[in-house]
C-alpha cells in the first residue's frame, strides 16, 4: 500500500517535472523574445529589457532558468497575460472552474446515462434491444461534436428559442466571485433570487453539457456493453449458475463488479477526450472556462497565456488520470499493470 | 479403398480470406465499407470526378440552393456558398483533404508508435517502468491542448495540424503496441524461437508482426475515426486548414457565416463529416467482430 502511494507519487512528480520542463521549453520555443513569453510584458526601452533580464536570470546557464522558473511559478508568480495585462493566475483561476463544472455535468451525465444503457445492452446481447442501443451508440459517436453543437443553436436557441444561447448565467443577476463554481456562487450570495438565478444557469447548462456528453456517453455503452459481455463468458459465472444463484444475485454479486473495474481507466481516457470536447464547445457557447480562453490566446498569439494555459490543464488532466489510475489499482490489487480492455 | 486424409478439402481459406468472410456476414458493415470505398474514391479522384474548380468563385450563382429543393438548379447539385463556390466540389475535395490527410497522420503515427511501443513492449526492469508511466501520464494531454501549442509554434495551417494530430496519436500506437508485445512475450512460440538464437529483431519481424498486425488494423480504424474528426475540428476553429482551402471543417466553419440564409451549407459539410467517421467506425467494428469470431472458432 505504503509502496504503491510511494509509486505514485514519484510517477506523479515526474510528470508534473516533464510538463513544467516543456512549458519552461516553450519560452525559447514561441516565436517571440523569452523576456516576453516568460513575464507577459514587452519591454519598452534597453532600461527595462536589461531590468527584466536580470530580473528573471535569463543571461545564466540553462539550469539555474529553469529551477528559477520552478520555484517562481510555486511562488505563484505566474506571469501576466500579454494582451489583458492581467495577472495568469488570477485569469487561470477564473476560467478553470467553469470548465470543471461544464464537464463534471457531462461526466455525471456519462456515468449515469451510460453504464446502466451499456449494463442493460451487454445482458441482452445480439438481441433487439441490444442491436438498437448498439446502433444509436455508433451512430451518436461518429456526431461531431462541433456540428452537434451548431445544430443544437440553430435548432433550440434560435429558431424554437427554449434555451438561451450563449454564457453561463443570465447576466441580470450579479453573482459575486468567490469560489468559481457558478452553482456554489449561487448559493453563497446574499439578495438575490436564489431559485431563479439557479434555474437560469440550469437552463444556460443544459446544451453544452448535451453536445459534450453524448459522444461520450456513445462510447460508454459501447465500452460498458463489451466489458460486461467478456464477463459473462467467464466459467465463474458457470459456477454461480450452478450454485443456484437468482440472475440477480449473479449480475449485482458477479457480474457488476467484474465488469466494472476494467472500466475505470478506460473512463480516464474519455476525460481526455471529454476535455478536448468541452473547449471546442466552450468557444461556440461563449462558456467562460479555459478552453474558450485558450482558443481565444490562440487566436491573439498571447505567449505567455498559452504558456501558463498548457500547464494549468495538462496538470489538472494529468492530476485526475493518475487519481483514477491509483483508485483502480488500490480497490483491484489482482490487476496486472497494464491490462486494458477492449470496446 | 477410402482414406481418411487431412487435405481433402480443394483449397484452404487463409486467415484473411476466414476474416473476409466473418466480415462479410455482416450486412451492415459491407454497406459501411460501401461508403468508405467512396469517400476512398473521392481522396484520389476529386481533381477527375469533381464539376467545378473548388476555389472558382461564381458570383451570378450566389447562394444557389441545392438541386432538390424548388429554387435549386441542377448544375450545382448541393447548390453554392455565399462566394458562390460550387458546394459539391467543394465537398468532393474537402474528403480528399480531410480523409487523405487523416491517412496519412495514422499511417506516420503508426510507424512511430509500432516502433517505440515495440522497444518499450521488449524492455523490463526500471527503465522500462518509467517510460510506460510516463507516456501514459503524457497520454491524457488533450489533442486540441497540443495542436493549440505546435500553432503557436509553428503557426496554422493545414501541414501543422498534421503534425499536432501525429504526435496527439503516437501515443495510443505505443500503448497497444508495448501491451500486445509484453503479452506475447511470455508466449511459448516466442520462446523457442528464442531458443533457435532469433535476435529481438528479427523475433518481432517474424514472429511478433504478423501476429500484430489485424489487431493493428482495427487500431487504426479507430485512430483514423479520431483523425478525421480531430482535423475538421481544428479546421473549424480555424486553426487547422485555412479557409480558402476545402477542407470539410473549414467549410462548415465558413457556412456559418451564412447559415441563416443557406442552412445546407452547414448540413451538408456536417453530415459528410460525419458518413466519413460512421462508416469507418462501421467498418472498423465490423472488422474487430469479424476477427473475434476467427479467433474464438
Amino acid at each position: 500500500m505504503t509502496r504503491i502511494l510511494f509509486r505514485y507519487f514519484v510517477l506523479f512528480t515526474l510528470t508534473l517535472l516533464a510538463l513544467c520542463a516543456l512549458s519552461f521549453s516553450l519560452i525559447y520555443l514561441f516565436p517571440a523574445e523569452p523576456v516576453t513569453t516568460l513575464t507577459g510584458i514587452t519591454p519598452q526601452n534597453l532600461i527595462q529589457h536589461e531590468a527584466l533580464i536580470n530580473q528573471y536570470h535569463l543571461n545564466s546557464n540553462i539550469l539555474v532558468q529553469f529551477g528559477d522558473y520552478l520555484s517562481e511559478l510555486f511562488a505563484g508568480n505566474w506571469g501576466v497575460s500579454l494582451i489583458s495585462g492581467q495577472p495568469l493566475s488570477k485569469e487561470i483561476m477564473l476560467a478553470l472552474p467553469a470548465t470543471i463544472e461544464l464537464s463534471a455535468c457531462a461526466m455525471f451525465i456519462v456515468v449515469v446515462i451510460g453504464i446502466p444503457l451499456g449494463c442493460y445492452s451487454g445482458l441482452r446481447a445480439y438481441s433487439n434491444a441490444d442491436f438498437t442501443i448498439n446502433s444509436i451508440s455508433v451512430t451518436l459517436y461518429s456526431v461531431p461534436v462541433f456540428w452537434l453543437a451548431v445544430i443544437f443553436i440553430l435548432t433550440f436557441s434560435l429558431q424554437f428559442g427554449w434555451l438561451p444561447l450563449s454564457g453561463r448565467v443570465n447576466l441580470l443577476f450579479d453573482i459575486p466571485h468567490q469560489t468559481g463554481f457558478l452553482f456554489i456562487d449561487i448559493l453563497l450570495a446574499d439578495n438575490l433570487d436564489k431559485s431563479a438565478a439557479l434555474s437560469d444557469a440550469f437552463l444556460h447548462l443544459i446544451l453544452p453539457t448535451l453536445s459534450i456528453a453524448l459522444m461520450s456517453t456513445a462510447s460508454m455503452i459501447r465500452i460498458t456493453r463489451r466489458s460486461i459481455i467478456d464477463v459473462l463468458n467467464k466459467p465463474f459465472i458457470i459456477a454461480a449458475k450452478s450454485k443456484g444463484l437468482s440472475s440477480r444475485q449473479i449480475f449485482v454479486r458477479h457480474v457488476l463488479r467484474n465488469a466494472l473495474l476494467p472500466i475505470l481507466p478506460l473512463m480516464a481516457m474519455q476525460i481526455t477526450t471529454l476535455i478536448t470536447n468541452a473547449m471546442i464547445v466552450e468557444t461556440l457557447f461563449s462558456w467562460p472556462g479555459i478552453g474558450n480562453w485558450l482558443i481565444q490566446a490562440i487566436y491573439q498569439r498571447d505567449y505567455s497565456a498559452l504558456r501558463m494555459g498548457m500547464l494549468a490543464v495538462s496538470t489538472l488532466v494529468v492530476m485526475i488520470t493518475i487519481a483514477i489510475d491509483l483508485f483502480n489499482r488500490l480497490i483491484d490489487p489482482s490487476r496486472e499493470k497494464f491490462e486494458s480492455v477492449t470496446i | 479403398m477410402s482414406r481418411f486424409s487431412f487435405y481433402d478439402d480443394e483449397a484452404h481459406p487463409s486467415p484473411w480470406q476466414h476474416t473476409w468472410r466473418a466480415f462479410k456476414s455482416s450486412h451492415i458493415a459491407l454497406i459501411g465499407l460501401a461508403v468508405l470505398l467512396l469517400f476512398v474514391f473521392f481522396a484520389f479522384f476529386a481533381p477527375l470526378v469533381a464539376p467545378y474548380d473548388p476555389i472558382y468563385q461564381n458570383t451570378e450563382a450566389l447562394l444557389i440552393p441545392p438541386s432538390w429543393t424548388a429554387n435549386g438548379s441542377i448544375a450545382h447539385l448541393f447548390g453554392t456558398d455565399a462566394l458562390g463556390r460550387d458546394l459539391f466540389s467543394r465537398i468532393m475535395y474537402g474528403c480528399r483533404m480531410t480523409f487523405g490527410t487523416s491517412l496519412l497522420v495514422v499511417i506516420i503515427a503508426m510507424l512511430i508508435g509500432v516502433t517505440i511501443g515495440t522497444v518499450a513492449g521488449m524492455l523490463s526492469g526500471v527503465r522500462s517502468s518509467v517510460v510506460n508511466h510516463l507516456l501514459d501520464a503524457l497520454m491524457a494531454i488533450p489533442t486540441l491542448l497540443i495542436a493549440i501549442i505546435i500553432v503557436g509554434i509553428l503557426g496554422s495551417g493545414l501541414v501543422n495540424s498534421m503534425w499536432a494530430i501525429t504526435l496527439a496519436l503516437i501515443p495510443q500506437f505505443i500503448h497497444h503496441t508495448r501491451s500486445f508485445v509484453r503479452g506475447e512475450m511470455k508466449k511459448d512460440y516466442i520462446q523457442s524461437s528464442t531458443l533457435d538464437g532469433a535476435s529481438n529483431l528479427q523475433l518481432f519481424y517474424y514472429s511478433i508482426l504478423p501476429n500484430m498486425f489485424e489487431t493493428l488494423v482495427v487500431q487504426g480504424t479507430l485512430a483514423l475515426s479520431i483523425a478525421v474528426i480531430d482535423i475538421s475540428a481544428l479546421g473549424f476553429l480555424n486553426l487547422g486548414a485555412q479557409p480558402p482551402l476545402p477542407e470539410l471543417g473549414a467549410i462548415l466553419a465558413t457556412g456559418l457565416d451564412a447559415g441563416y440564409l443557406a442552412p445546407w451549407s452547414i448540413a451538408i459539410p456536417g453530415i459528410s463529416i460525419f458518413l466519413m467517421v460512421l462508416s469507418i467506425t462501421i467498418v472498423g467494428d465490423g472488422l474487430r467482430s469479424a476477427l473475434r469470431k476467427r479467433v474464438n472458432r
